[in-house]
């Protein structure tokens, strides 16, 4: 089908916007001629202008519906309003493709109210239930849910569900305008007259403080770095500026060379200046997406629930510090009251990375990274399909959990992207739940092909029916409880769940032979990840990726 | 006065939007103690019976001073409608009308002041751009457009007037606002225990039932702490000082609950635990402090210590029970009579086997007190029950006190009015062998047995005639010789008592329920403290919204009691508990819901 207008919804923040720029120029590169257009937040609205291929951004204000749901009563018949005019306002655009990339239910209802033919992400069935269309959409899901082996970054998850991983761009995309340039370089004469040495921007803030260096440790990089002969510029939001001063009071006789432009720059500035700054050293925050955006080296600090794996920064030779603590990456939802893991990477280490990044030593890097357990330090890159990839850095072999992560790397990319499965390396794995969760797919197998049986014997009474149907429900329940105690297999149960989930409404006979393949697509993933860290051959006819679409 | 022909051309300006308010207008004769000279500046001034309703130098300017004021207001409270009260000769309102680009309207009770000021200048501007009215025609706050986001405005020259015409109008335009769209929410503070009790669910029930929120707290399980503290075996004076400390754990705790629960208002019936420093702190939370002191102020003087923490004080007497409160603080008060709750005290069909076991032909339900013992012996040669709690030791009515003395729960007094043929309401007195002859309030019993639709015969109070007119609403004794010889008289006349007791159940209903206590209550203090407690308006119900709307979203919000508010919550229930597709206007309202429980959960909580 003839795609002419996109529509691509990302309600979320200023880095998850950004991370969906790739996916806007693999959809401008397929489908030239069609009219993309992108909705987000008004908040963060403002960046989504300078991504290009973006053709209309559409604005939702989500602050004006808040603050009418908190009035209620006609303020509530208002918000009701103020949506209804929305969704008429974007079907009248008659989009043929819809693409989610905000995981909420929220959305999901909106995207069942717009009619979309084709919607990819989270939607809405016409009874009112979230349901999660396409695979790479249920794959990233799923991973939300198990991070540890979370294997690919965000923004191919984006790229694989809008179908577009083969377009080559290596890079997020951002444009940098000239007005912004020239102010960011007039605010730098002025703060510092002789600025000529190397420009290290440090981003202190993040959108939680467990998402935070401690500032005494951005204040002895600054130090070090002014020793060794670096500018160094902190940036933020508005919110920010008492932990840049924090900062800058406590760097001592480097305050000089540091130039606090916290809550001073707007966000076309602060684009301007990270793409002027050699360097960026920053949490895992919507600026090191900008960072990557225009192209400036990144040496990211990930601790608490940031991990490098799936929300690093996409581009080439970044160098992501990776404080891999026995609770790492804690839920998103938690509230640690000891965040000891932001400590464990310290500041010395950072100040030698990133003086041999700007020398483009990585052989000092990998010096860097013996020792530092249990930071380890990875290089960003991508792999022979084009996909993000965090290598890493020096002689780290590698641990039960490198190589799970691995395998499912693998297997998705077979699965759902046909390439030939790699040789793993590393720790034996204990295959036992794979095992097991294998003998209850084909007991699954087994119950639905009794399942289409009945269904298609006129003779079968509802009642054998509705029996095998209780069978069924008691099976799904043992998948997901066996998929709770062996975290190894969760992403399979998980990916299940979500596959079932996604079952249509529809006949009968219709629903068993779907249930039947979905209890063979698990079957197979389990029996084809179990031979890949059995280290065995995986016999090609396996392969059957309809089982997975 | 008239130089320029003004009358004339306000009058077709003023006729175009309210015809009738210039009819009267111009019946209304020109009379004298309305006096039109000129300010320093030169324009028009009025005064009225010799006092200013203007600036006497530059009213002008004045009138800019005034608008800027109350633009403020209105900008604070985001307000789409400002109505005035008090029209003086324009200039505030003119003032105000370029200023303020939401609806105005002005109400000026006086019409001989209308005529003097369309006389004496040109409005023609800002009558074209105002709704004027004269209080006398239903005010716009009773009309569709009451959800406008509305502030009362007074002109204080003119609410300082000695008729005081002004100033009331000014407070039934607040009452009036207040009860088309003000939602308030109440925390409700019962005693433990005693007769206010019941009056605080009856209270709250009634502000529920005008829109507002309300939670009522129940502290009943406290009264046995407080009986418990008997283990103790303390000294009396101890005793006492042990219960004080309990009352004020119990006042820290409901200022704990204003806390969490933030009302706009604490409203506390007589005993309720709260004692000074609780009030204080419950004065912090900004909420306003109003007791409802539903008892006899000569009687319980606890008023004395608590009175001055709170911010409104209403009573159910007045003058010397103003005078005693206003000497020891310096509290608003107002009068606010009982009342009776009409779900609760209702006409009856009984069965012959109820009429049996609560009738008889004369009947007093109530405590045993001093005059009541003495009183109601005059009765024993009828047939005659007393039913109620504290009988014990009256020998000589032991032969009529039914059950031992026991309580009688609120429902079985309902069965006993309505199976009575003569009911007595004797107002208690510890120190009176008869009636009381400086009685003033009236009782709740008064109220309730009217409410039931029974016929009663009540002892002489100060307060009743305006409340239920005597002779033909109720019958009312002045001893309980006069009492016995009035009960004889009408048990003999069974269609006189039925029509005085149908007399009294229509005036009731028609003045006398909780929720007409509970409007006054909010209009009282919303008059007095307008910035504090005016914000909130009752959300509209399901009813409002599906008049306003067609098509599907009319359909669906009649699915829904049309007298609830219109919420969230209830129309995701509903979508959530049947199955089959969901409909655009549902999957809107799940959206917002999703947006409620992915963002708003913290705010709302």
């Amino acid at each position: 089908m003839r795609v002419e207008r996109i529509l691509i919804v990302n309600l979320t923040r200023l880095g998850d916007l950004l991370q969906t720029s790739p996916t806007v120029a693999g959809l401008r590169a397929a489908h030239p001629d069609a009219t993309i257009t992108l909705v987000a937040e008004k908040n963060f609205a403002e960046v989504c202008e300078s991504i290009p291929g973006v053709d209309e951004v559409y604005v939702l204000d989500l602050d004006r519906v808040g603050r009418l749901l908190l009035d209620g009563g006609e303020r509530l018949h208002e918000a009701f309003v103020h949506v209804r005019e929305v969704v008429h306002d974007l079907r009248a655009r008659r989009f043929d493709l819809a693409l989610n990339f905000s995981s909420s239910r929220m959305s999901a209802v909106f995207l069942g109210l717009l009619g979309v033919p084709d919607v990819r992400g989270w939607s809405m069935t016409p009874d009112g239930f979230r349901t999660i269309l396409h695979p790479w959409a249920k794959l990233f899901a799923a991973s939300c849910l198990n991070r540890r082996f979370a294997s690919f970054n965000l923004v191919d998850c984006y790229r694989g569900v809008a179908g577009c991983l083969s377009h080559p761009t290596r890079s997020l995309l951002y444009r940098v305008g000239d007005e912004a340039r020239s102010a960011i370089t007039d605010r730098l004469r002025a703060a510092m007259p002789t600025a000529d040495r190397p420009l290290v921007s440090l981003q202190l803030g993040a959108s939680q403080p467990i998402r935070r260096w401690p500032s005494e440790s951005f204040a002895a990089l600054a130090r070090t770095l002014v020793a060794d002969g670096f500018d160094v510029a902190l940036v933020g939001g508005p919110g920010e500026r008492d932990l840049a001063e924090s900062v800058r009071q406590a760097s001592g006789g480097a305050a000089a060379r540091i130039v606090d432009l916290s809550g001073r720059t707007s966000l076309a500035e602060l684009a301007a200046l990270l793409e002027r700054s050699a360097l960026l050293v920053t949490g895992d925050t919507g600026p090191m997406h900008l960072a990557a955006a225009v192209s400036t080296p990144i040496v990211g600090l990930f601790f608490g629930p940031a991990l490098p794996f799936d929300t690093g920064p996409y581009g080439e030779d970044h160098v992501l510090a990776h404080a891999r603590v026995a609770c790492a990456p804690c839920e998103h939802s938690v509230r640690c009251l000891d965040p000891f893991c932001r400590g464990t990477i310290r500041p010395e280490l950072i100040a030698a990375v990133v003086r041999a990044r700007l020398a483009g030593d990585w052989d000092a890097i990998a010096d860097a990274a013996r020792g530092v357990a249990p930071v380890r330090l990875y290089r960003s890159g991508f792999d022979a399909h084009g996909l993000f990839e965090c290598r890493p850095i020096g002689a780290v072999p590698p641990a039960h959990e490198d190589v799970v992560r691995e395998a499912y790397r693998a297997l998705w990319l077979t699965l759902l992207e046909g390439t030939p499965p790699p040789s793993l390396q590393g720790p034996e794995v204990d295959l036992a739940p794979f095992r097991a969760l294998a003998a209850l797919a084909r007991a699954g197998g087994e119950l639905s092909q009794r399942l289409e049986r009945a269904t298609r014997v006129e003779a079968s009474s509802l009642d054998v029916v509705e029996e095998i149907g209780r069978e069924i429900e008691a099976l799904d329940r043992a998948i997901a409880e066996h998929g709770s105690v062996h975290p190894d297999v969760t992403l399979l149960t998980q990916m299940f769940a979500f596959e079932k989930e996604s079952l249509p409404g529809a006949a009968l006979d219709v629903l068993a032979s779907e249930t039947a393949r979905l209890y063979r697509g698990l079957r197979q993933s389990t029996e084809l990840i179990q031979a890949m860290l059995g280290r065995r051959e995986v016999p090609e006819e396996w392969f059957d990726a309809s089982l997975h679409q | 006065m008239d130089g320029g022909g003004f009358f004339e051309r306000n009058c077709s300006v003023l006729r175009a939007r309210s015809p009738s308010l210039v009819e009267r207008i111009a019946a209304e004769p020109v009379t004298s103690g309305y006096e039109v000279g000129r300010a320093g500046s030169g324009d028009p001034l009025l005064a009225v019976h010799g006092q200013a309703l203007h600036n006497t130098v530059d009213p002008r300017a004045d009138g800019a001073r005034w608008a800027r004021t109350a633009l403020d207001r209105l900008e604070a409270a985001d307000a789409e409608r400002a109505i005035v009260v008090g029209l003086g000769l324009g200039y505030h309102v003119e003032a105000l009308a370029d200023r303020f680009p939401g609806a105005i309207e002005i109400v000026e009770p006086d019409l001989r002041l209308w005529r003097v000021a369309l006389e004496s200048r040109d409005l023609e501007k800002v009558l074209a751009r105002v709704v004027s009215s004269d209080a006398s025609e239903p005010p716009s706050t009773a009309t569709p457009s009451s959800s406008l986001r509305t502030r009362v405005l007074p002109h204080q020259p003119s609410l300082l007037r000695t008729d005081g015409i002004h100033r009331r109008v000014y407070e039934e335009t607040l009452a009036r606002a207040s009860s088309s769209g003000l939602q308030l929410r109440f925390l409700v503070v019962p005693p433990m225990a005693g007769g206010s009790l019941p009056i605080a669910g009856y209270a709250a029930r009634a502000l529920r039932r005008l829109g507002h929120e309300v939670r009522l707290l129940d502290l009943a399980d406290f009264r046995e702490s407080l009986r418990l503290l008997e283990r103790f075996g303390a000294k009396p004076a101890t005793r006492a000082r042990l219960e004080g400390a309990l009352c004020a754990v119990l006042g820290q705790g409901i200022a704990a609950a204003a806390e969490a629960f933030a009302p706009d208002v604490v409203l506390a019936l007589a005993q309720a635990p709260l004692d000074a420093a609780a009030l204080e702190a419950i004065g912090r939370t900004g909420a306003l402090r109003a007791l409802w002191f539903v008892e006899d102020f000569r009687r319980f003087t606890y008023w004395r210590e608590v009175a001055a923490h709170y911010d409104h004080v209403f009573t159910i007497q007045t003058e010397q029970c103003f005078e005693a409160i206003s000497s020891a603080s310096a509290v608003r008060l107002s009068y606010l009579p009982c009342a009776f709750d009409p779900a609760v005290h209702r006409p009856l069909e009984l069965s012959p086997a109820e009429r049996s076991a609560y009738g008889s032909d004369v009947s007093f339900v109530g405590a045993g007190y001093h005059n009541r013992r003495r009183a109601l012996l005059r009765f024993l040669d009828q047939d005659f029950r007393i039913w109620g709690s504290e009988w014990e030791g009256a020998s000589r009515l032991e032969r009529v006190v039914q059950r031992s003395s026991a309580r009688i729960s609120t429902e079985e007094s309902v069965q006993i009015f309505n199976a009575t043929a003569v009911n007595l309401n004797l107002h208690s007195s510890t120190y009176h062998d008869d009636v009381d002859p400086n009685g003033d309030f009236v009782n709740p019993r008064t109220f309730e047995l009217a409410g039931c639709g029974a016929f009663q015969l009540v002892d002489r109070r100060r307060l009743l005639p305006e409340l239920l007119r005597p002779g033909e609403e109720v019958i009312v004794a002045d001893s309980a010789a006069e009492m016995r010889e009035l009960a004889v008289h009408f048990l003999a006349r069974p269609a006189e008592r039925e029509a005085i007791a149908r007399n009294a159940r229509e005036r009731a209903l028609a003045e006398h329920t909780y929720e007409h206590r509970m409007q006054a209550l909010v209009a009282a203090l919303v008059a007095h403290a307008p910035d504090r407690v005016y914000e909130r308006r009752r959300p509209p119900t399901f009813g409002d919204l599906a008049k306003s709307e067609s098509g599907p979203l009319a359909a669906l919000l009649r699915r829904f009691p049309a007298d609830a508010p219109f919420a969230l919550d209830p129309i995701v229930e509903r979508i959530m508990r049947r199955d089959g597709r969901v409909d655009e206007e549902e999957a809107i309202f799940l959206f917002l819901h999703q947006f409620q429980e992915l963002y708003l959960g913290e705010a709302r909580t």
